[in-house]
């Protein structure tokens, strides 16, 4: 039996068929190997685990007395079956194997940063990653997604994660869809339609709770971003942003993180919300702020960033931000609308700026103007917005 | 995708039949609204019902919403795939599968 240690603990891989005849020496090997090396956890690797008897049960029950965090991982369907029905699976943690999916012959429906997406059949696309590295963050937005979907939020049914050649893919329910983006460049007249529905949809989503633990915290990254401004701005301005962000309370309200007009999408009649991988909760400020930037910050030194990342005219983005704000907000109060977008703006110009710096932005002409846009912006706003709330 | 009704008392049993997705979610929903007033106990026959996408997962959620507030539902006879989809999706948890 083959026994490796990786951070502390210790994995043991079963293999085979265990059943009365071999799983005393199974486990006698087992224990031989738990005794040799010190570990604060156990772990089976059931890889190559073809078959497990009563009697090979018995011996995990046993290796569990002793360890009682023991898991086991990369179960066979065959095997989980037995584990399922004998109610192991309730007692311990066992993670089924991933299935191994070929996209040869399948249709490539888009193509991201990160991944390609194909057509499997009727109702399913996998996306496969590009790196097998990713796999923490494809977990984790299946996670968000699915706790999403739970609480009713209209998003694609993340179903498994397969193996795809070497590296990994997530399985989605297909959507027959168009973005909200494409649905305004085709009909610019129609944007008011596209706006009560976009809105709907994020107030549904602000009015969503979320149990503590469940989504990250924004504020506390955020509070990250002004952090890293105070080696860029003067002392009094960096000073007072944070205090800004400091002050906003924290709330158990969902937020999407990152709802722009490509990331909602229209099926039939249904609006529906996609990338999940930014779900937090906060303060709606934060989602406001994100969709400014979006929609406004993004494309202020140059109009074609907006229109190659959201397909769509600079101006026809501000002017959707800009209704979307005031219904939003339930008013038509210019003036209102005004002052929570400066709010918006506060955080906004903040993020740009530290993202621009972070991407050797002080080395390019267009960095440079960012940053300098940031700078007059901030100086500006941070003298007179008092609160980040509203 | 077909439902078919079976209704005594407080009691009302949907038998949903085919494939409950994004062109046919809605008319179990508008059916939903319809018959479930007064009703205190619910159940889902799902024995013939071989997909569910995720708008049919909503008008499912929706169900259970009402029926929080009103009585009881149960989800019986569930195919294989659909199952899967209850379990991957967390809803096996918030709702009571027979």
């Amino acid at each position: 039996m083959n026994g490796t240690m990786e951070q502390n603990v210790l994995k043991l891989e079963f293999s085979g068929h265990i059943d009365s005849s071999n799983a005393p020496a199974a486990e006698a090997e087992a224990l031989a190997q738990i005794e040799a090396q010190p570990h604060e956890g156990l772990i089976l690797d059931c890889q190559d685990l073809t078959y497990i008897s009563s009697a090979g049960l018995r011996v995990v029950l046993h290796l569990r007395k002793l360890e009682p965090e023991l898991k086991l991982v990369n179960v066979s369907s065959e095997v989980y079956e037995i584990l399922s029905m004998t109610g192991f699976t309730e007692m311990m943690p066992v993670e089924k194997a991933y299935r191994t999916l070929s996209t040869e012959g399948c249709e490539a429906i888009g193509r991201g940063a990160n991944g390609t997406v194909y057509r499997i059949d009727r109702d399913t696309v996998v996306k496969v990653y590009h790196s097998a590295d990713c796999l923490p963050d494809v977990q984790r937005e299946r996670e968000l997604a699915r706790k999403a979907l739970v609480l009713g939020i209209p998003t694609a049914i993340p179903y498994d994660v397969v193996r795809v050649g070497e590296s990994y893919g997530s399985v989605f329910e297909l959507l027959n869809s168009r973005s909200f983006s494409k649905l305004i460049a085709a009909d610019p007249d129609g944007m008011d339609t596209y706006v009560d529905l976009y809105v709907d949809l994020m107030q549904k989503m602000h009015s969503t709770h979320v149990k503590p633990g469940d989504m990250p915290e924004m504020k506390g990254v955020a509070l990250g971003w002004v952090e890293f401004l105070r080696d860029y701005l003067p002392p009094e301005q960096a000073e007072k942003l944070v205090a800004l962000v400091e002050a906003v309370p924290e709330r158990d309200t969902m937020l999407h993180g990152d709802y722009h007009t490509n990331n909602i999408v229209m099926q039939n009649d249904e609006v529906l919300i996609i990338d999940m991988d930014t779900l937090c909760v906060g303060h709606p400020i934060f989602e406001l702020a994100s969709m400014y930037l979006g929609f406004v910050a993004f494309g202020e030194v140059d109009p074609n960033v907006t229109l190659s990342f959201l397909k769509l005219p600079h101006e026809t983005a501000v002017r959707f931000w800009k209704k979307a704000l005031a219904k939003y907000l339930g008013t038509r109060d210019p003036e209102a609308v005004r002052a929570v977008e400066e709010k918006a703006m506060v955080i906004g110009y903040a993020r740009l700026m530290r993202r621009t710096i972070r991407r050797d932005g002080f080395h390019t002409e267009e960095g440079r103007a960012n940053i300098e846009l940031c700078r007059t912006r901030l100086a500006d706003l941070l003298p007179r917005v008092d609160s980040l709330t509203f | 995708m077909n439902v078919i009704k079976e209704s005594s008392g407080s009691q009302l049993t949907l038998r949903i039949q085919g494939r409950l997705d994004t062109t046919t979610a809605p008319q179990l929903e508008t059916e939903l609204k319809a018959s479930v007033e007064g009703v205190t106990a619910l159940v889902l026959d799902l024995a013939e019902l071989a997909y569910i996408s995720s708008a049919g997962l909503r008008v499912v959620l929706m169900a259970q919403k009402i029926m929080n507030k009103q009585g009881t539902m149960v989800v019986r006879n569930v195919d294989p795939n659909v199952l899967e989809v209850f379990e991957v999706t967390g809803f096996s948890d918030i709702l009571t599968i027979e």
